[in-house]
Formats: structure tokens, sequence, C-alpha cells
């Protein structure tokens, strides 16, 4: 079964309708693109996967669940994590700090764990530390733990927020531009950390990106759209010669990538 | 011997927060034997916003919510006891738990409403409470009306009257210590960086799976428990409590202390609460316009330093040297390997 399912969903604010009757499906293990035209819809796409919108119709479900009922931080627990297409993170909070949020969806410590110091709070702090640490290493940025976040290159907070979502432990991670601002050797280096979070986490990536060298070297499954509609689905090559796509995209970028 | 040692290694480290601490603690234990009772009166009373602005630090601080009626948390544990003492003729220390009880009942009934909404309703919604609070209190017989409740009695502490000046200096250092204790354990958590999570980015920690609601309404009550009991304490310490207690200016105070401190740093409630009533010591003649000085005073921190009085510390969570040096290994075994 497909580890994500978008169903006939739609989704309209007010008289516009961002996204229209779209449909496809993610397999487990696999690394997706979603592509399009600015305003196509794609983050509109990702904020009902995580909770941020509501489906207007139809419905979208991870792991058969239907996600439409809940609340971001459900979804989070879920096993779902996003990243935003400008980098959000805690900006005058340490590296350390920020990527400690990784774990808060998977410990449950509150204010009696915090107020008397058990056995059980001691251990999930251990446990988040740990965690931290080794997405940090992962991520490359095992240094910067005591750097304040807002005074990070652009490069490396992009780094430090995928550490985040590493840091969640997640099933299945939504990254939405994650090349955005991004020079090519820096593209490079994401890459290669993208495809280690799929090879060796197991973690199922479903990204959001403009930049087709990368779409077309990492994404195993294409879903183009536009206007809110699904254009075309397949695999970078049907998608590259697909002459519908091709079509939306001339028609709307004055410069090809 | 050894102990000396280690003592001193220990010191060295952060040898000035150290001795600093230790200073004020010596300071504030050692003054009532040299200070009259006019110091000791203004001490406690330093003290009472001590406590007021820690409490009200987990709501405004913390949590970054704008609470406009703090005042209305303390009338709630400070009627709660004098009621339960009063009327009914409990002992204190057994009001205490009832007072807390009470507080909590009421923030969450509160807070649950209005924590939902985005913005800030619960600025609007605390101060109209806190109204209901005092116009309630006025009309009803069990509250003692406009005039309030007297002639609470004082209870006994290890053999000697709270009623005695330096006891009653005691026992609210000891309360502002505990307090302290409280807020530094609720930072130094999850729970704490849950809120700063919230405080620096709502939607980033929504997507962190922070629920958000749930945690605001958690500072929100924690907050009011602590301004209760401080009035519980407050109202034995008194020996009486009126509605008159219960007004805008004095939510005002509380929050104009946690300003000037700087939200959310504990040491700043501290100084802040310090400054404060060592102001109003000052311009205690001056009348009504003390109110212009502390606007002054606020429009002044607000323009020059917005984020307090009290020094920008290191974030409270980094690496410890040890995991460092642990990395730093792991790292040294893959490059030569
Ligand atoms: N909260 C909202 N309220 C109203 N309109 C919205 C809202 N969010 C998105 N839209 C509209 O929906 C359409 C799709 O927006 P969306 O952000 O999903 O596009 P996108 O494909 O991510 O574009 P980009 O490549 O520029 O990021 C746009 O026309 C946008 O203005
Ligand atoms: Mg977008």
């Amino acid at each position: 079964m497909a580890l994500v399912e978008v169903d006939h969903l739609t989704v309209r604010f007010g008289g516009l309708t961002a996204i229209n009757d779209l449909s496809f499906t993610t397999e487990e293990g696999s690394i997706t693109a979603l592509i399009g035209p600015n305003g196509a819809g794609k983050t509109t796409a990702f904020n009902c996967l995580t909770g941020f919108y509501k489906p207007t119709e139809g419905d979208v479900r991870f792991d058969g669940k239907s996600l439409a009922p809940l609340k971001p931080h459900e979804i989070t627990a879920l096993g779902i994590i996003r990243t935003f297409q400008n980098v959000r993170l805690f900006k005058r909070m340490s590296v350390m700090e920020n990527v400690m949020s990784g774990p808060h969806s998977i410990t449950k410590q509150s204010v009696f764990g915090a107020l008397f110091h058990g056995p059980a709070q001691k251990k999930e702090e251990a446990f988040i530390r740990q965690t931290a640490l080794e997405s940090m290493e992962f991520a490359g940025i095992a240094d910067l733990g005591d750097s304040i976040a807002q005074d990070l290159p652009y490069g490396l907070q992009r780094r430090v927020e995928l550490a985040r979502a590493i840091a969640a432990k997640p099933r299945l991670m939504l990254l939405d531009e994650p090349a955005a601002g991004l020079n090519d050797a820096e593209k490079e280096e994401l890459m290669a950390l993208i495809r280690r979070c799929r090879d060796e986490l197991g973690i199922t990536v479903f990204l959001i990106e403009h930049d087709m060298d990368m779409i077309m070297n990492l994404a195993e499954k294409i879903v183009v759209i536009s206007f809110g509609s699904k254009i075309a689905e397949g695999t970078p090559d049907e998608v590259k010669n697909d002459s519908v796509v091709i079509e939306a995209y001339l028609g709307s970028e004055d410069e090809p990538a | 011997m050894k102990q000396s040692t280690s003592l001193r290694a220990f010191l060295g480290k952060r040898s000035t927060q150290w001795t600093g601490i230790l200073v004020v603690l010596i300071f504030a234990v050692t003054l009532p034997l040299y200070a009259n009772i006019y110091v000791i009166g203004v001490a406690w009373n330093a003290l009472f916003y001590m406590l007021l602005a820690l409490g009200c630090n987990v709501i405004v601080g913390y949590a970054g919510l704008c609470d406009l009626g703090y005042s209305s948390k303390v009338a709630i544990g400070a009627y709660t006891t004098a009621i339960l003492m009063k009327t009914f003729g409990w002992n204190f220390w057994a009001t205490l738990p009832v007072s807390i009880l009470a507080s909590a009942i009421i923030a969450c009934l509160v807070g649950m409403p209005t924590l939902r909404l985005r913005g800030d309703y619960l600025a609007i919604v605390t101060l109209g409470f806190s109204e209901i609070i005092r116009l309630v209190a006025r009309n009803l017989n069990v509250t003692g009306s406009a005039s309030g409740i007297s002639g609470i009695k004082s209870p006994v502490i290890f053999g000697v009257k709270f009623s005695t000046p330096w006891m009653q200096y005691f026992i609210f250092l000891i309360l502002v210590i505990i307090f302290i204790f409280v807020s530094l354990r609720l930072k130094r958590s999850r729970f704490g960086r849950a809120l700063e999570y919230m405080r620096e980015d709502e939607d980033a920690a929504r997507a962190m799976g922070v629920n958000v609601p749930r945690f605001k309404l958690l500072a929100f009550v924690i907050g009011s428990v602590m301004g209760g009991l401080a009035g519980s304490f407050y109202a034995v310490k008194m020996g009486s409590f009126s509605p008159s207690y219960v007004t805008f200016t004095e939510s005002a105070y509380i929050l104009l202390i946690v300003v000037l401190g700087g939200m959310g740093k504990t040491p700043g409630m501290l100084l802040g609460a310090t400054l404060f009533i060592v102001l109003q010591e000052i311009f205690r003649n001056v009348g009504n316009s003390r109110m212009l000085i502390f606007g002054i005073l606020l429009v002044l921190i607000m323009i020059f330093r917005p984020q307090g009085i009290w020094p920008d510390k290191r974030p409270s969570f980094l690496p410890s040297r040890r995991e460092r040096k642990q990395l730093s290994e792991r790292t040294e075994t893959h490059g030569t390997g």
C-alpha cells in the first residue's frame, strides 16, 4: 500500500481554487518530487498533509489513515515532518536547541517531569540530547551546536532545518524547496544528504523543488501540477519529455533552467 | 581537605556566577540581623513582588502570553485562604492545596476557550476577567463585600507567630527560593523548550509537534497557581484582604516588573522587583505622579533596552564538554580508520 495517498483533494480559499481534484500516491521508501510553476498549489498540498490547512473536498491519507481531521502536532506524532519554503528556525536559540526540537514529538515528559526530575525524565532528556547530537552529526553540522541559528549563513541554516527534521526520526519527510537559495556545491551536498536520509535511515522523502537538475537526479517519481491540477506523473524521463509539462513550464517561466 | 579542593574547582568554573549568588543569599539571610523594622518591611514587599513577577513571568515571559489581570490571580488564592480560615476555621496550611486547586481550575476555565484562538485575545479576556473578580468579590457576602475579609488569624510556624516581621520576611524568602527553583526547572526541560520554540516561531513549533494550545494552557495554569499561592501567604501576612487590591494598576505594576527585568529571565525578575520597590520608596511622597515616573521608565526601557535590564545570557542548551569529546573521538576514528 502507498504510504501517502492524496485522494481527489480540492482546496479553496474563498473563490480561489488552489488545488483542484488532485490525486496521486507516494510509495514507502521512495523519493518523490512535486513540481509546478509558481502558485501552482505545491505548498498548499504540503499544508494539507501536515494539518496546517484542511481539505475543502477529498482526503489525504498516511499509511491508510486520514489526516484531514488531525491537528499538526498529531500528524507529526504519526511520523510526518516538514520543512518550510523559507527556512523557519528558532532564530535566537542555539543550533543544539533547534535540533532538540526534533525529538519533541517522540517524547512526552511535561510539567511534573520538569519539576521533579525523576529517572524517567532524566532518561528522556538524555535521549533527546543523544538524538539531537546524532542528527547534527548525520547532517554534517556536529560542530555548530553552540552557534545561534540566525548567525549562520543561509546554507547552513537549511542544514540545521534538515537536522531538526531528521532528529524527529520520521517515516516521511516533506521538504519544501530545500535547495532554494543554495549555491551549486551546497546543492550537491544537500542531494547527497537527502539520499542518505532515505538509504541509511529509511525515511520516505517527498519534496517540492524548482531546480530541475536536482529533481532529475534525485527523484524516482515526479508529480507535476499546474493551477492546482495534476498535468503529469511519472519517472523523470517520462516527465521530461511530456509535451504538456514543457508547455506549462515554457508558458509560465521566461528562462528555462 | 578533599572537599575544599573540589569545591574550589567547582567554584572556579563559574566562579563569578556562584560568588554572586552566594553574596546575595548571605545578604538576604542575614538582613534581619542589622536592618530595622522599616527596612525589613520594604524587603518583605520586594520579596512579595518577586513572587508575583516570577509567577507572571511563566505566563508572559516563558509562554509569551499577554496577561493584563495578574492581580486577580493573587486575589483568588487570597480569598480561598481567607474564606476557609475565617468562615470555616481551617488551618492555614490546609488551605494551600485548595488555593492551588482553585487557581488551577479558574485558570483552565479562562484559558481553555481563549488560548485556542490566535492573537492577543488573552489580553482582553484577562483584563475583563480581573474586573469580574473584583466586582464579584465586592458583591458577595462570603468575600466580605467591599470591605473584604479582615481578622485572618496568623498561623504559628515552628512555634513562632507568623506575624513577627522577621518571620514574615523569612517565610517569603523561602517562597522566593522555591519559586526560583520552580522557574529554573521549568525552563530547563522539554516543557520549557517547547514554550521557547512556541515563542520564537509558533508555526515551526507546531510543525515539530508542539501542541501549542495545551502548552500555553499549562503555562497559564502554572503562572496562575504561583500567583494564587503568593496570594494565600499575602492574606495571612496582612491579616485581611479586600477587593481594592484587584486593580488594573496592580496588574500593570507586575507586568512592568516582568518587562523591566527582562521577560523569561529569572534573575531579571528579582532585580526588577527590587528596583521597583526601591523606586516606589524613593518616590513615596510624590503620590500619584509615581505612575508617571513608572510610565516614563517603561518607555525608556522599551526604547533603549527592549529585552529588559538583565544582561542576555547564553542559550540554556548547548553540547556538553563530554558530548563534544565523544564527538571529536568519533570523527577522529572515522578520519584515521
Ligand atoms: N492561506 C491562503 N489564503 C489564500 N490564498 C492562499 C493561501 N495559501 C495559498 N494561497 C494561494 O493558493 C495558490 C497556491 O499557493 P501555493 O503557495 O500552494 O503555491 P506554490 O505552488 O507553493 O508556489 P511557489 O512555487 O511560489 O511556492 C496561490 O495562488 C496562493 O496565493
Ligand atoms: Mg510554495
